[in-house]
């Protein structure tokens, strides 16, 4: 009971206190008023006479201060206290660009980044109700399949079959290649071959002329006769013409029509796609079982309206399931799978980015570290200034807000920098980006952008401002009085400025060795015996088209003249054509029997492509066991294959391939071709350096021609030097004819490497600037103390004790600091790093090597940068440093 | 950022004195007071409000002054200061300690 009343007692007392602190409140607004009415008056400005009405009015006590007018107190105290930061900063020069080029540097980094992450991942697919868009593809586990391409009669049942799909369209993945000739130069172009419903499906709309339409997915004579032309090659080879559409230009020797223009930017299925062409498949192919068993086109559906991602994904499974029983022969293991569309095209790039970005993070956390300790150094030399305003009547927290709001100015300004530098860094990546590794490769500020920089600026000054706001508020006025601001608490600054040090270290730590992992890699990577010799070899594409080379003979005449006539040139090795060159892709795979298994068996996915006789000279190809293509295997003699070695290890195991026969049917019948395997070579990198050799059969260029090939020519000399003279001897056989990619097979080497060459070189930067920022760190605090502790010095060397020892004091400190923070830094590493896991080849995510040498490095590096305080120290003469006391 | 004030700030202790000198004319507001101050100081002296509402705290918790809510002529609610019987006595009191040490301050001044 009567705990109740002494309760009720407290309440009333509270109340009580707030209507007293109501009062107050109501009384200063009045004067406040009353003094602006006054100002007013006197003819300022409305807003100039309630700021100096605020003005005047000047430092209320604080306690009655945190009851007034809140919103008006608190905005004319971040006024007051901005205005007043400037002014400081604009004392300290020297500081203040020193915080601010640091911050900018790591705010800048972080802009340029997040607006790749922005474009890539963030801002939705430039489609209508993108999130309606799904992915579908087809997996088999017996063939190591997921996610894999569809076969479009499976497609096609599904379009009709799910309920849950308002439509499917279909494309190629990634882009062919057309002829366009008759427009002066031959071109090969970047085509698309895509269903007709594709652009309506996404809800793109062409900028002029029309899109294709559902029908031209089909067509009697199998043949395209419209073409979408992207809006680059409109400008280009057009000049922008707006009267391009209807007009008539040749793809591959056929009429094609230009319907429409694509708008700006539409990179599907690739960037740099020239043309899209509907697929114009013959009616009849859709009861071929090649249509079934074939797969090669991606599917996308739009959810009808109102069904959920669940239900499609249910209503797919069933279908898929009564296409195993349907057609148990292509069917038998094929199960379907579908997800959001965007979740699968920025599938692969999400994990570079996501790395960059980490460690743009950990470049700003390092930088505001780095601040930090700027700034509370600072701090330090403002002990008497603290003092003064503290017996002014100023209070700990007044001031503890002033120094935050110091750092917050501070963060903003070197915002505003960053954003400039960011700019520029935006540029500088859009120029160092490997084609293809991301969608796009424009990246612009947007609001998203600018919304993360205020959210960095504002963490990073809350960040490194808190502990000179702590200092600042840190004592009371009574004690900062009769201190000078020494003894104990440079003690306590000094833990600070430690610890700020220690972490710096650890977060340059974890940059620098998830750099050096990545180099580590790349080196990996770079020393990987390709399986050719790319060194003084050019490729070329070329294409034949008209009706010159309508037959398979003619193509090859073409060829094997071209190939005479360049083997003539001085300087040449050796030349040779082959339908797909090593390290772009895969070309056919098909599944294959061999002669003499039990019946049944058969094999998956080898991968094929056709070469002339001399191309295991020219690329330098081992030949391990048999024979290579001579003259005498051409058309109509017995068929030959060479399997590279990964063949035989695999389907050969303790026999000898040479002599074998294969099939590349499943079930072989009676009109199965069989072809003997002659020679084994060694395996060459079909897809890239990073992906072993897959299982591949070479067919000789006579008993499979194809009218697109790749020239492979070996020089003694500069590979590139070689080009002019192949094109001119085309252009006198045929100026018809087009070339395209005429690249060393070094540059092909190289531009395989592209995206890991610049993944590592942006992280070795970042790393590079967050080491360097930790140096500077960590010097900076050692020249502190070893400033301290001069006179300390100069009485010891007065006392006679040996100036290296001396020395050593300043650097056992340094290298203490130093070791802890690498031995946190190595320890956060190591969970860190298992993120690069996907993105390194033939190396642990804790690969010792690296994490023995990098820390050592560091190690070095910060010992290094304590000698120099250390010898200046010194070098102080010990009866300066006594009196500098 | 601002020039320095033309007006001298009032001396810490002389502010309570000033305040209830004022007060003896009529009962008055905060600001009023602070406009008072400065009126018959020929605008020499400046009240900083710091320190004005302080002291009107502190001269009502020792019962020299009381304050009631008014109306004031133009509408506004305004917290009224007035002198009570022991304030006018204090006047008094505190003119006489003044003056003596003006004089005193004087006197040094003329010495020196």
């Amino acid at each position: 009971m009567a705990t109740v009343k002494g309760l009720r007692a407290r309440l009333r007392a509270l109340f009580r206190r707030g209507a007293a602190e109501r009062e107050l409140d109501e009384e200063l607004r009045f004067h406040i008023e009353m003094e602006t009415e006054q100002n007013l008056r006197s003819g300022m400005p409305p807003a100039e006479a309630r700021r100096r009405a605020l003005r005047d009015f000047g430092g209320v006590q604080p306690t009655k201060e945190a009851h007034r007018d809140v919103r008006g107190r608190w905005l004319e105290e971040l006024i007051a206290d901005t205005r007043y930061a400037l002014r400081t900063l604009r004392r300290a020069p020297v500081l203040a660009g020193a915080a601010i080029i640091t911050l900018a540097l790591g705010i800048g980094a972080n802009t340029t980044i997040f607006s790749a992450v922005n474009a890539e991942i963030l801002k939705p697919l430039p489609f209508a109700s993108p999130g309606r868009l799904v992915m579908l593809w087809e997996e088999n586990p017996e063939k190591g399949w997921h996610e894999q391409l569809c076969a479009p009669a499976n497609a096609f049942d599904w379009k009709d079959q799910v309920r849950a799909f308002a439509d499917v369209a279909l494309y190629f993945q990634g882009a062919g290649q057309a002829t366009l000739t008759g427009e002066g130069t031959p071109q090969i172009l970047k085509a698309a071959g895509v269903s007709g419903n594709f652009f309506d499906l996404l809800g793109v709309r062409v900028q002029l002329g029309r899109a294709l339409t559902a029908d031209e997915t089909w067509s009697a004579s199998g043949v395209a006769h419209t073409a979408v032309i992207s809006d680059r090659f409109w400008r280009e080879r057009f000049g922008a013409d707006g009267h391009v559409i209807g007009r008539s230009i040749r793809i591959d020797g056929q009429p094609t029509e230009i319907v429409g223009v694509a708008p700006a930017g539409f990179a599907l299925p690739v960037e740099g796609v020239d043309i899209w062409q509907p697929m114009a498949w013959k009616p009849e192919l859709r009861r071929k079982i090649f249509f079934r068993r074939a797969h090669f086109v991606r599917a996308i559906a739009r959810l009808a309206p109102g069904a959920s991602f669940e239900t499609a994904d249910a209503q797919l499974q069933t279908v898929a399931s009564r296409l195993k029983l349907q057609y148990p022969e292509t069917n038998k293991y094929m199960g379907a799978g579908l997800t959001p569309l965007h979740r699968f095209l920025v599938g692969d790039t999400q994990l570079p980015l996501l790395v960059l970005l980490a460690s743009v993070a950990l470049l700003l956390l390092i930088a505001c570290a780095n601040v930090g300790n700027l700034l509370l150094v600072r701090a330090a030399g403002r002990e008497r200034e603290a003092a003064l305003r503290l017996t002014l009547g100023a209070g700990r927290r007044r001031l503890a807000k002033q120094a935050l709001t110091e750092s917050l100015v501070l963060s903003a300004l070197g915002g505003v920098a960053g954003v400039a530098l960011g700019v520029v860094g935006i540029r500088v990546l859009e120029a160092l980006l490997p084609g293809g590794m991301l969608r796009s490769s424009h990246f612009a500020v947007d609001w998203t952008v600018l919304g993360y920089v205020v959210l960095i600026v504002l963490g990073s000054g809350i960040l490194f401002g808190t502990a000179p706001a702590l200092w600042m508020g840190r004592r009371s006025p009574a004690e900062s009085l009769k201190e000078g601001g020494r003894g104990g608490d440079s003690r306590r600054m000094r833990r600070w400025t430690e610890l700020l040090v220690v972490g710096e270290v650890a977060l340059a730590v974890v940059l620098t060795l998830g750099a050096g992992l990545l180099v580590r890699s790349f080196r990996e990577l770079i020393s990987v015996d390709p399986g050719f010799d790319p060194r003084g070899v050019l490729a070329m594409q070329i294409a034949l088209s008209g009706p010159k080379y309508d037959s398979a003979s003619q193509q090859r005449l073409f060829f094997e003249q071209l190939v005479e006539r360049v083997k003539a040139l001085p300087g040449v090795e050796g030349a040779a054509v082959t339908t797909v060159p090593p390290l772009a892709g895969t070309g056919y795979t098909s599944d294959f029997a061999i002669a003499g298994r039990p019946a049944g068996e058969y094999y998956t996915e080898i991968t094929h492509r056709s070469v002339m006789t001399d191309y295991f000279h020219v690329m330098h190809v081992r030949l391990l066991r048999g024979r290579i293509f001579t003259a005498a295997d051409r058309q109509g003699a017995p068929h030959v294959l060479i399997i590279n070695e990964q063949v035989a290890q695999k389907y050969f195991k303790g026999q000898d391939p040479v002599g074998q026969r294969i099939t590349f049917d499943k079930i072989p019948n009676d009109s199965s071709e069989w072809s003997t395997i002659v020679g084994v070579v060694a395996g060459e990198r079909q897809r890239d350096l990073s992906s072993e050799p897959l299982i591949e059969a070479y067919i000789p260029y006579a008993q499979e021609i194809q009218s697109a090939v790749s020239l492979l020519s070996r020089t003694n000399g500069d590979p590139s030097g070689l080009a002019p003279a192949i094109r001119r001897i085309l252009g006198e056989m045929d100026h018809n004819v087009a070339v395209a990619d005429v690249r060393s097979m070094e540059m092909i080497r190289a531009a395989s490497l592209a995206r890991e060459r610049f993944l590592m070189a942006m992280l070795v930067v970042f790393a590079g600037v967050g080491l360097l920022l930790a140096v500077v760190g960590v010097y900076g605090v050692l020249a502190q103390v070893a400033r301290r502790r001069t006179r300390e010095m100069g009485i010891r060397i007065a006392l006679g004790s040996p100036i290296g020892q001396v020395r050593w004091l300043v650097v056992r400190h340094g290298l203490g600091l130093v070791t802890v923070g690498v031995v946190i830094g190595i320890s956060a590493a190591l969970v860190a790093t298992r993120g690069l896991g996907a993105l390194l080849y033939h190396v642990a995510p804790a690969d010792p090597v690296t994490f023995v040498t990098i820390p050592m490095l560091l190690a070095i590096t910060g010992v290094a940068a304590a000698w120099v305080p250390a010898i200046q120290a010194s070098r102080a003469d010990p009866a300066v440093a006594l009196r500098s006391e | 950022m601002a020039a320095a004030p033309s007006a001298a700030d009032v001396l810490r202790g002389t502010l309570d004195l000033l305040v209830l000198k004022t007060l003896t004319l009529a009962p008055m507001h905060g600001w009023g007071i602070s406009q008072r101050i400065q009126q018959f100081s020929r605008g020499v002296l400046d009240v900083n409000q710091g320190s004005l509402y302080p002291a009107l705290q502190r001269l009502e918790q020792k019962g020299w002054i009381e304050s009631e809510w008014h109306t004031t002529e133009n509408n506004r609610r305004a917290k009224y200061y007035n002198l009570t019987r022991a304030g006018r006595r204090a006047v008094g009191d505190e003119a006489a300690s003044w003056r003596r040490y003006v004089e005193a301050v004087e006197l040094i001044l003329q010495v020196s």
